[in-house]
């Protein structure tokens, strides 16, 4: 069975700030230069809130692919932060229930899809989603599934995380049984509950880091019966350009298949990055027919994951 | 025979002096060192407070009496600069053979030094080999390497021999560790989920030798085997357990001796080319994480030796203890016990307070 990601859209917000005019507001914690020497240089940032991106991606997924909604299964909302996934939250108790997957299916008509939101996985969360719909449609009839990821950040919050400079940002992606590109050849996914207090392991999880990724990147490519140097690319998700060298190093995977250039342009879009970084490089003619792809993720909680692509 | 050890206040030269005590060839022991922390009963002993940094003043005494030196004070910290490292392991064995010269009965003098001399070469390391323009990882092997060479060219009036210890990892009966040095940090960094990566490749050789061994073989070596203008690499040779299975062997003992660690799920540490540990250094020390920074400074000045895979022959040191008391315990058989006894000692002490670790 070829389940793959059909299509991918993604809206980004229209404000966009560079490192020094980031810092000059206080909304870094690392220098501008410290960052920049990272890979970092601009961020983007929305006024809309989380909902409002959302549905901005799902309306350009469903127009542009030509998607009819009642043809949804499943409608699969990730969200990294908890603000993105109630709609304007009051005093009220019952609005912390305003979640935004329900409204997405009713604004769109997806009468037909069984909707879910995915909220403790960090930036893990579109990559999880994908794998929640994979599996879906891989356990019973359905033929698409849709994942929507939408965050955006407190007004007044840094805009950096662990060295790691953030955009708000959405994204959607259409995943299909029998689709025509980017199957789903591997996925692996580790959660580390040692690490759940993201503030006391701050350091910890740093360290953690690298030896994980090594391991569930090799553990993804063996499932697939896949060498890496058979990996066309590393489709990453835009943390620092440093900790990929670093980890790359770690694999012996030479930088120059990493498609990094949306690291510097964007910045880190906590759950969606390897999504818009996978539609990026096939928009811009980096990818052909049957690469293979790998793409990598982290997210507190404490989530690695891992996904091989076949384009 | 009249003997005065220098560093007699440190972990080996307490453990040298504790050893000789008893030995009936053995009439005194001056005990030299920076501070009277002995706890040494015997009457053979004396403390000589001297500082070998400085011009030493040994009374006439003494000095006339003397028939054996065995120079055993040292900078040994692999973090220390190169120029701190020198004025201890080069000006300050100055001092010692200064002293010596002026010994008009001495008929021995022993040096301790370290393997690690060999800096950056790889391949065998024999032990009568020691120039090479190879490099060092850090201060305290060049300094090491240069106090050989002024033994070699300063020195020779004397009757020298050199031992070149490896790294001591604790002692193989009962596992204590007396001084935690840069070996036992890079595994509590391990056990708290601290050391991502390692330079080296699972290969790559990992010589320690146990404190009772090193002791009893000076001892011996010294005493008993004298041998001017020798030098013996007093290590694990052909013991030395591959970088891979030691890293899996430290792993077994952590779950042995602490079920509840499994639920860690802590990795194995990576090992990588040096280039990749020396940017992931890089990158710590531009973050400024002082935990982080802790735990790479653990390995930093020593675990790039591991990039440099090499073996060390100590046939002339197997030689000269063949016969006696004095055996080598198994590195394999030991490693469990000293793990075991850091792990019970809680790596004696707490790791930092910028990173609260749990006690399990």
């Amino acid at each position: 069975m070829n389940i793959g990601l059909e299509a991918i859209e993604y809206v980004l917000p229209n404000t966009r700030r560079d490192l020094t005019e980031l810092e000059a507001v206080g909304a870094l914690e690392t220098s501008a230069d410290r960052l920049r020497e990272f890979g970092f240089e601009y961020a983007f940032m929305s006024e809309e809130d989380a909902f409002g991106l959302a549905a901005r991606a799902t309306a350009a997924l469903l127009q542009k692919h030509d998607i009819e909604p009642e043809k949804i299964d499943a409608l699969f909302f990730a969200g990294a932060i908890a603000s993105s996934h109630s709609i304007d939250a009051s005093q009220e108790f019952l609005s912390a229930f305003n979640y935004p997957a329900c409204k997405l299916q009713y604004d769109f008509g997806l009468l037909n899809a069984t909707v879910a939101g995915i909220s403790q996985t960090g930036c893990m969360g579109m990559m999880t989603a994908v794998k929640c719909a994979a599996d879906f449609l891989a356990a019973g009839n359905a033929e698409n599934a849709l994942c929507v990821s939408a965050d955006v950040f407190p007004p007044r919050a840094k805009r950096e995380v662990i060295y790691n400079l953030i955009s708000d940002g959405a994204c959607a992606v259409l995943v299909r049984k029998n689709g025509s590109r980017n199957f789903l050849r591997a996925h692996r996914h580790i959660t580390k509950g040692y690490y759940w207090d993201c503030v006391a392991r701050r350091n910890e999880i740093i360290a953690a880091y690298f030896p994980t990724a090594c391991n569930i990147i090799r553990e993804t490519l063996a499932k697939a019966r896949t060498n890496l140097d058979e990996l066309a690319w590393v489709i990453p998700h835009n943390v620092s350009r440093r900790s990929w060298e670093i980890l790359l190093g770690l694999l012996g995977i030479s930088r120059e298949r990493l498609f990094d250039e949306n690291i510097s342009a964007i910045g880190h879009i906590i759950a969606a990055d390897n999504f818009i970084n996978l539609k990026d490089a096939a928009d811009r003619g980096k990818i052909n027919r049957g690469d293979k792809l790998l793409l990598f993720n982290f997210g507190f909680g404490a989530n690695w994951g891992c996904m091989l692509l076949e384009h | 025979m009249i003997l005065l050890v220098t560093g007699a206040s440190g972990a080996f030269g307490q453990g040298i002096v504790r050893a000789l005590v008893d030995c009936d060839d053995i009439e005194k022991i001056y005990a030299l060192g920076r501070r009277n922390g002995l706890d040494f009963t015997s009457s053979k002993i004396e403390f000589v407070a001297a500082d070998i940094t400085s011009k030493l003043t040994i009374p006439d005494k003494i000095r006339r009496e003397l028939t054996a030196i065995l120079h055993a004070a040292a900078e040994t910290r692999f973090s220390a600069p190169l120029d701190a490292a020198r004025r201890v392991n080069v000006d300050g064995l100055a001092n010692i053979v200064d002293v010596a010269s002026r010994c008009p009965r001495l008929n021995r003098f022993g040096c301790l030094s370290t393997i690690y001399v060999a800096g950056k070469r790889t391949g065998r390391i024999s032990e009568n080999e020691l120039e090479h323009m190879a490099g060092f990882v850090n201060g305290y092997e060049q300094s090491k390497f240069e106090a050989e060479q002024f033994l070699h060219r300063k020195a020779a009036h004397l009757p020298v021999t050199i031992y070149r210890l490896s790294t001591i990892f604790g002692d193989s009966r009962t596992g204590e560790v007396v001084k935690a040095g840069a070996i036992h940090q890079a595994l509590r960094f391990f056990y708290h989920s601290f050391l991502p990566m390692v330079p080296g490749t699972a290969k790559s050789l990992v010589d320690l030798v146990s404190s009772d061994y090193a002791i009893a073989a000076v001892g011996r070596l010294l005493c008993d085997q004298f041998e001017p203008g020798k030098t013996f690499h007093v290590c694990a040779a052909s013991d030395a357990i591959p970088l891979g299975e030691l890293l899996n062997a430290a792993r077994e003992c952590f779950l042995h001796n602490r079920p509840e660690w499994r639920k860690r799920a802590i990795e194995m540490p990576e090992l990588v080319e040096l280039e990749t540990f020396e940017l992931f250094v890089q990158s710590v020390e531009e973050i400024g994480s002082p935990a982080l920074q802790q735990s790479v400074n653990a390995t930093k000045y020593f675990a790039p030796q591991l990039a440099y895979p090499k073996t060390f022959d100590d046939s002339d040191c197997a030689r000269a203890l063949a016969g006696s008391a004095v055996e080598r315990p198994v590195l394999r058989d030991f490693f469990p016990r000293v793990v075991k006894y850091l792990i019970n000692e809680n790596w004696r002490g707490p790791l930092d307070d910028t990173s609260p670790c749990e006690r399990i």
